[in-house]
């Protein structure tokens, strides 16, 4: 984060960006407070610090904008420690655009991204690993992703990457030990540990696959329906949305580019593709838009595959989930059915959906990382264990490197791994000294 | 009483103030070596031995810069062996067994044949200061002698204390004087001192040993030199004996294990876990059946006989009966019983990492008084502190060596960034790189800088570039010659291949020495890119200086506890910061950004 800064006044809005009853924006920074009064028509140089004043917020020539609640923070009270503000405004899209330009015309520039975190971090309110939490509790668009950035912060990865740092502890104390002491006090060989670092290293790779997952959770699914034109995509679009924002036509082709929409299947937040159906064609508009399809297919999390009722099964759906649609017309049959008119199967699609997303999520005693950054550390741990035991014939010195090399990175979960940590262990297993 | 000035007084005669003593002479500064008695210098209080896993390395090292520990140990052997030949070269060393009479008369000889190195026998009560920095001493005998830096290194000696079971007296090693009134005086300057514990066993008559019920241990031959500016080793090759303990002389112990000041109460000092007494062995691993005992000869000509693993502060009664419940002990003889000692150090955290004090500019302080172990912890410190002592006195910057540069560097950044809490020992496990820091490559490593500072002569200059010659030239013959489809280096890269085995006429004019450097230099070329990557990431940070006047108190985002420790040690760089132990990553990243920003004004 080095292009952020310290203290220049900043404001972000902190409620989605989308109609609703209150909007929240803050701001932050050395002045803010004045910087904001000649916008503001309460009395906040007289209010004390965490206290909220009520008043009428307007543009530099004196427009009003909107009725509000200013809660005002004196340096060291809010969330960065700096001086700071939280207006509570209404939710309504132009009244939020008003007041951050309002805000803009004064001097507070609008904060970069992560850059409130960033500053309470700075300032000595929280750890990176609080930090990062943070941040994702704000990114997290569903119960299910704020509960997992909620308990990283007290601590189930830190207790499983405790658990491993241990057993890795013990397999480099019982190397060093050989090291650090001449063969004829110990002259027991060693050997290479095979299964227990396999053990480790399955282990690692298991928690490090749950960040996808996690991913999911926080960032949204993409799921596009494809299929051939006019097999009743828009019509199942329509059906989960439960409202008419895609244009539904028995025309061909009517949905020549994808549209696209936000909802929550199963507890996932999805990005929901329809797309132009596919089908051989010289129109060259249409003929982008089938393009596009193939390449949202490539990108997508899952693609559910909508068949014309008793159509074939065509051979190039790879994985897709494959949905037949006008049930109310062909009847019942052994595939997943819908019809769009009954509602009947909907619920069945639907779950089928949300679990073809959450499979090969690691059941409940891994647990989820979500950050790139714990991702790696977790992924260089297993290769470096990899190495070791590929350098076995190399020479213990050699190995010993590559097991503290994976120790190392798992310093960015656990804390960092000191020669202390070694030689405590080593101590407190064997018996040494001449 | 007062002495016309020194540029420099050394305080202690043993393996720290031999080699501060002589590198602030051989560089023609008029050096005061003050010892409680010349007959001790360069005594050997413990083992007979010299070296070891990592403290071989640290000799090799110490040699490299031009000191005299290698050379000594050269001229004095009776055993050579290296250690952990089969465990791979990073963590090989080697061990020699000394014959600790000579190697005492070669040092005291070696530091009167300087001519700026002046031998002077009296005891230091106190360490004074003018306007703030070291300024000289005041003696026993009354002596007031200035000198304008002083090196401190008394070892056990400031307020010792011996222990056999019931029996307790000052005195530093057995029959020796404490120096008594030194540590009363430093701690009223305001020096930080604790207590620390250390041990030796019994020394026996070589007569009384039955040798047949024990393993007969032999050294190497041909014997391999410490010192690089040995050619070749000359000296006789003594056995040493291997015993072990048993279930009767743990009875012994633990039926008399109240008898022992340590679990008694009376020794306050902490000792070190890798160095036990017989009786913490036993309490500490009950479910042992025996432990090792080896039996070393103390020198070539003595019936004194050195029982190494059973050292031990239980009284005289107890000792005789549990030696000789040992196989071969059975009729020992003790000529000198084992005893623990007990005596004040100084915390390293008072020190910068040039082992200047930060409690009184212009005292340096070196070996055990800092809380190490060992001859070898000692005289590495040692030489740092005379070469920084001379450094001072010439005006020009102090010598720190990196983690990544020499064991010389991680002993003191360790000591002076983590401080000890027990008798710090020298382990390959405490560098992060020790890829790097071979013993064969102690020269590679540390020659250029002697070279610099006005430590290493001609001849050592020359052999070095010898050396590196003859590693290029090497590696030329092995890239122009073919074995097995490929090139004899790639060749060389294959686990099981060794440059032996290449079988290459032309190589055999060029000593095992060399050859095994440059053989090893490309088996682990790959490894030591890695290192040198991973050094090159933390280069940024260890090049980050902090100002010494920077005010912790003035940035905010750093926790209470973390400025404490910051405050006390006044690390002088981001890397040496980071390695405070209790500092949390957080508060690096905001003093980063904080000394970024006064950077940048």
């Amino acid at each position: 984060m080095p292009h952020y800064s310290v203290d220049e006044p900043v404001y972000a809005l902190a409620t989605p960006f989308a109609p609703s009853a209150i909007a929240v924006i803050r701001a932050s920074g050395d002045g803010v407070l004045s910087l904001l009064s000649p916008l503001f028509s309460g009395r906040l140089e007289k209010a004390r610090t965490n206290t909220a004043v009520h008043g009428f917020i307007s543009d530099r020539t004196g427009r009003r904008i909107d009725e509000v609640v200013v809660i005002k923070y004196e340096k060291g009270h809010g969330y960065t420690s700096e001086e700071a503000f939280e207006i509570m405004c209404h939710g309504s899209l132009p009244v939020i655009r008003s007041i951050s330009l309002a805000l803009e015309s004064v001097g507070i520039r609008e904060a970069e991204k992560g850059e409130f975190t960033y500053r309470a971090f700075m300032h000595g309110r929280m750890d990176l690993t609080e930090a990062e939490a943070v941040e994702e509790i704000v990114r997290s668009r569903s119960g299910q992703a704020s509960s997992d950035a909620l308990s990283r912060l007290t601590g189930s990865i830190r207790n499983e990457a405790d658990a491993i740092r241990s057993s890795l502890l013990d397999i480099l104390a019982s190397l060093e030990v050989q090291l650090d002491y001449g063969e004829d006090e110990i002259p027991e060989e060693w050997v290479f540990p095979h299964e227990e670092i396999e053990r480790i290293i399955t282990r690692l790779e298991l928690i490090a696959s749950t960040y996808a997952s996690s991913r999911l959770y926080s960032s949204g699914a993409a799921v596009v329906l494809a299929g051939r034109t006019n097999a009743g995509k828009s019509s199942l679009y329509n059906a989960i949305l439960k409202e008419n924002r895609a244009i539904v036509s028995d025309i061909e082709g009517t949905t020549r580019d994808y549209i696209e929409a936000e909802c929550v299947i199963g507890g996932v937040p999805v990005r929901l593709f329809d797309t132009a159906g596919l089908r051989d064609t010289d129109e060259s508009v249409e003929k982008e838009g089938i393009n596009r399809t193939r390449k949202l297919m490539d990108e997508a999390d899952l693609v559910v595959y909508v068949l014309d009722g008793a159509e074939a099964v065509p051979d190039n759906v790879g994985d897709a989930l494959l949905v037949r649609s006008k049930r109310d017309i062909t009847g019942e049959s052994g595939d997943l059915s819908f019809s769009s008119v009954t509602g009947e199967g909907l619920g069945a699609v639907l779950e089928a959906i949300a679990a073809r997303l959450t499979e090969g999520r690691a059941s409940g005693d891994v647990p989820r990382i979500d950050s790139e950054r714990q991702r790696n550390c977790l992924m260089e741990a297993a290769s470096a264990l990899r190495d070791a035991e590929a350098s076995v014939s190399s020479g213990e010195d050699v190995v010993a490197m590559y097991l503290q090399a994976a120790l190392s990175s798992l310093s960015a979960l656990t804390g960092e791994v000191t020669a202390d940590d070694v030689l405590d262990r080593l101590f407190s297993s064997f018996c040494l000294g001449k | 009483m007062s002495m016309s000035e020194y540029d420099a007084i050394v305080i202690g005669g043993g393996h720290a103030g031999i080699e501060a003593s002589l590198a602030l002479s051989r560089e023609g500064f008029e050096t005061l070596l003050v010892t409680q008695s010349p007959d001790t210098i360069g005594r050997m209080s413990c083992n007979p031995s010299i070296g070891g896993l990592a403290k071989g390395n640290l000799v090799r090292e110490i040699d490299a810069l031009g000191g005299e520990m290698g050379k000594l140990i050269d001229a004095s052997m009776i055993q050579m062996r290296i250690l952990n030949r089969r465990r791979g070269p990073a963590v090989q060393a080697p061990r020699a067994q000394a014959d600790k009479f000579s190697y005492s008369r070669l040092a005291k000889e070696t530091v009167e044949s300087e001519p700026h190195l002046h031998v002077f026998m009296d005891t230091v009560t106190d360490i004074f200061p003018e306007n703030g920095r070291a300024a000289g001493i005041v003696t026993e005998r009354g002596w007031k002698i200035t000198a304008r830096t002083v090196v401190l290194t008394t070892g056990t000696f400031m307020d010792g204390r011996i222990f056999i079971g019931e029996y307790d007296a000052p005195a530093g090693r057995l029959g020796e004087g404490a120096a008594i009134g030194l540590g009363d005086s430093l701690r009223a300057r305001g020096f930080h001192t604790g207590r620390m514990k250390t041990g030796t066993p019994a020394r026996v008559r070589k007569s009384s040993l039955d040798f047949e019920k024990m393993e007969r241990q032999d050294g190497d031959d041909p014997m391999e030199s410490f010192s690089f500016m040995t050619d070749t080793v000359s000296r006789p090759s003594l056995p040493c004996w291997i015993t072990y303990t048993n279930e009767e002389t743990h009875r012994i112990i633990r039926e008399n294990i109240g008898r022992s000041p340590l679990y008694g109460g009376k020794i306050v000092g902490k000792g070190p876990r890798y160095c036990p007494s017989i009786e913490d062995k036993v309490v500490r691993f009950p479910d042992r059946e025996r432990h090792q005992i080896f039996v070393e000869p103390e020198g070539e000509g003595t019936e004194e006989m050195y029982l190494n693993g059973l050292s031990s502060s239980l009284p005289e009664d107890v000792q005789r009966a549990f030696i000789h419940s040992v196989p071969g002990l059975e009729h020992a003889e003790v000529i000198r019983p084992a005893y623990a000692v007990e005596y004040d150090y100084l915390d390293p955290l008072d020190l910068f990492p040039t082992l200047e004090s930060k409690l009184m500019p212009g005292l340096f302080i070196a070996g055990q008084t800092n809380g190490t172990s060992g001859y070898e912890e000692a005289a590495a410190q040692g030489i740092i502190a005379g070469i920084n002592a001379a450094q001072l006195l010439k005006g020009e910057p102090p010598v720190i060596l990196s983690r990544s540069e020499a064991y010389i560097g991680v002993l003191i950044d360790d000591l002076v960034t983590k401080g000890t809490k027990e008798p710090y020992r020298m382990f390959t496990s405490r560098a992060e790189h020790r890829l790097l820091l071979r013993h064969d490559s102690a020269d590679r490593r540390l020659t250029p800088l002697a070279i610099q500072i006005g430590l290493a002569g001609k001849d050592r200059e020359e052999r070095l570039q010898r050396k590196e010659n003859e590693i290029k030239e090497i590696s030329a013959i092995l890239k122009s010659r073919r074995s097995g489809g490929k090139n004899c280096y790639e060749k060389l890269r294959e686990p099981e291949v060794s440059i032996d085995s290449l079988g290459l006429e032309e190589l055999s004019s060029y000593s095992p020495a060399v050859l095994s450097t440059a053989e090893l230099d490309i088996k682990y070329a790959g490894y030591l890119e890695r290192e040198a990557r991973d050094i090159e990431r933390s280069r940024k940070n260890e090049n980050m200086a902090i100002p010494q006047d920077f005010d912790y108190d003035g940035v905010d985002g750093i926790s209470s506890e973390s400025k404490e420790k910051l405050k006390a040690i006044r690390p002088l760089s981001i890397g040496q910061a980071m390695r405070i132990s209790g500092v949390r990553v957080s508060d690096i990243a905001v003093l980063s950004v904080a000394v970024r920003s006064r950077e940048r004004g």
